[in-house]
């Protein structure tokens, strides 16, 4: 009973200590603190530009999707099947690669001549990769509008692009905005490889102290102990989201 | 009658899988100002497709389409402003959903005729109030009936002050006891001197308010008959079973 009670003792004081070294020493937590600000910058950064590439990419596919057959022959649906061409490589190539290799790519091959800017990169490579991923959710978007929509739009007077922006484009967006919610919450795990370009974020930060405390235990748990707070965070707030698109008017 | 019809149309022809589908086959007809014409015919008998040619939500094959002296067909037209000028009801109502009532109705007076908002919301209010809906305004559609999501769809095609209302089998997907309520607005609408082209198959309302009935089959138009002589048998058998399965 007594030796019992001592290891238990031991084991606490133990804990204790790995702690304290871990996180307490040399302030560094903030190794953590400051990735998580990384993680956040990059995931945000990444987000607004895989949204605004997403919004043009989904366009044009859509565009040409529905428009193509029965466009008349000029310049116009010339521009259009190119563009369409160069959306198609991009999704295939975005989607057919790992992020990692992307990533790299974009940091010691593409943008070396900003590789000072680590961030910077990172948004960039993070952005065009999760555009691919929201090109495709805002398309189904906007082909699951009723094409009366549209019909209604137009017998206005509208055009297509004044339809799209006021009537089917607000409609689309609100369909989705649960699978945008989901894109961004995977964002948020995906950018814990940014430590390959030497980016610190999130899960740089507890490899480095990892590194220089010779445990590895305390700092790679909490690491996944805060991802699984902000994920488990941002799905409740897409699943009130949800509700209140389920209760609005629709 | 006025020298020039406010629509016409000649020869116009719709062919789809390279021609063996003939959905317009040579339709030819003017309507003119403060004219109801009610289009009828079986369905595939291409009366939709005529009535969605006019303002070129299909796009024929061949023909001309002239509105108020402008080629509808012609590619250098600009057909946006056109169609500002030709409402549109649609069979589902079509109002935007993520709308209120209000904003469906000064969307278009807004954006494309650049009204300032207070006047294009005090027009509105006006047309709510000639539809007796007034009290909806603030609404989002999914929160009224078909027949009053039908009266909105035909009130924010009024409020872009069109010079002809096209109606595309207003009443047929409403439930029976709303019917009444839609075409007694088309009613009002009729004899306030409005140009409408309504494609129903409400034998009634025709016989009642159209001051011509055009009846399609097979993409023709076979015959066109005054309202008050479609309950006389014609010389027309196509017409005659047509009238005789409907009435």
């Amino acid at each position: 009973m007594f030796l019992l009670e001592l290891s238990v003792k031991d084991w606490w004081q133990d804990l204790k200590d790995t702690f304290i070294l871990n996180f307490i020493t040399d302030d560094r937590y903030m190794y953590l603190v400051r990735g998580l600000g990384v993680t956040f910058a990059v995931t945000i950064g990444a987000t607004l530009l895989g949204v605004l590439l997403g919004v043009i990419i989904a366009l044009v596919r859509s565009t040409h999707d529905k428009n193509v057959h029965d466009m008349r022959p000029g310049v116009g649906r010339i521009i259009l099947i190119i563009l369409n061409k160069i959306a198609n490589i991009y999704l295939t190539v975005i989607r057919g690669t790992p992020m990692v290799v992307q990533l790299m790519i974009a940091y010691f091959v593409i943008f070396v001549s900003v590789s000072q800017h680590k961030i910077f990169v990172a948004i960039l490579a993070f952005g065009i990769n999760s555009g691919a991923y929201v090109a495709e959710i805002i398309r189904s978007g906007i082909m699951s509008i009723d094409p009366g929509q549209f019909e209604a739009g137009r017998s206005l007077g509208f055009n297509y692009a004044q339809t799209m922006m006021y009537i089917i484009i607000p409609q689309a967006f609100k369909n989705v905005l649960p699978a945008l919610a989901n894109e961004f919450i995977v964002l948020i795990k995906e950018t814990s490889v940014s430590g390959y370009i030497g980016l610190q974020d999130l899960t740089k930060g507890g490899d480095v102290i990892r590194s220089r405390t010779f445990t590895a235990f305390m700092p790679l748990i909490a690491v996944a102990i805060i991802y699984l707070v902000i994920v488990l965070f941002f799905t409740r707030l897409v699943g009130i989201l949800e509700r209140r698109l389920r209760n609005s008017e629709r | 009658m006025s020298a020039d019809p406010l629509i016409s149309v000649k020869n116009l022809k719709k062919h789809y899988n390279d021609g063996s589908i003939k959905a317009l086959d040579d339709v030819s007809i003017d309507i003119n100002k403060g004219e109801v014409v009610v289009i009828i015919g079986p369905s595939g008998s291409g009366k939709s497709t005529l009535l969605r040619s006019l303002n070129l939500l299909e796009i024929p094959t061949s023909g001309t389409i002239l509105f108020d002296g402008t080629s509808v067909t012609d590619q250098k037209t600009d057909i946006n402003k056109l169609r500002q000028r030709m409402g549109m009801v649609f069979q589902h109502f079509n109002l935007f959903p993520h709308l209120t009532i209000l904003d469906n109705m000064t969307l278009g007076p807004r954006k494309l005729l650049k009204m300032p908002k207070a006047e294009a919301e005090n027009n509105a209010r006006e047309l709510l109030k000639k539809v007796a809906l007034e009290a909806r305004a603030g609404d989002y559609p999914s929160q009224l009936s078909g027949g009053q999501k039908q009266r909105i769809a035909i009130v924010r095609a009024l409020a872009m002050k069109p010079d002809v209302l096209l109606f595309d089998e207003p009443t047929s997907a409403l439930d029976p006891e709303m019917v009444g309520e839609v075409l007694d607005v088309m009613k009002a609408l009729a004899k306030d001197g409005m140009t409408m082209v309504v494609v129903t198959h409400e034998i009634g309302f025709a016989k009642e308010v159209g001051d011509r009935v055009v009846f399609m089959d097979n993409g023709k138009i076979v015959a066109e008959i005054l309202p008050e002589e479609i309950l006389k048998p014609t010389n027309n058998e196509r017409l005659n079973t047509f009238l005789a399965k409907v009435l």
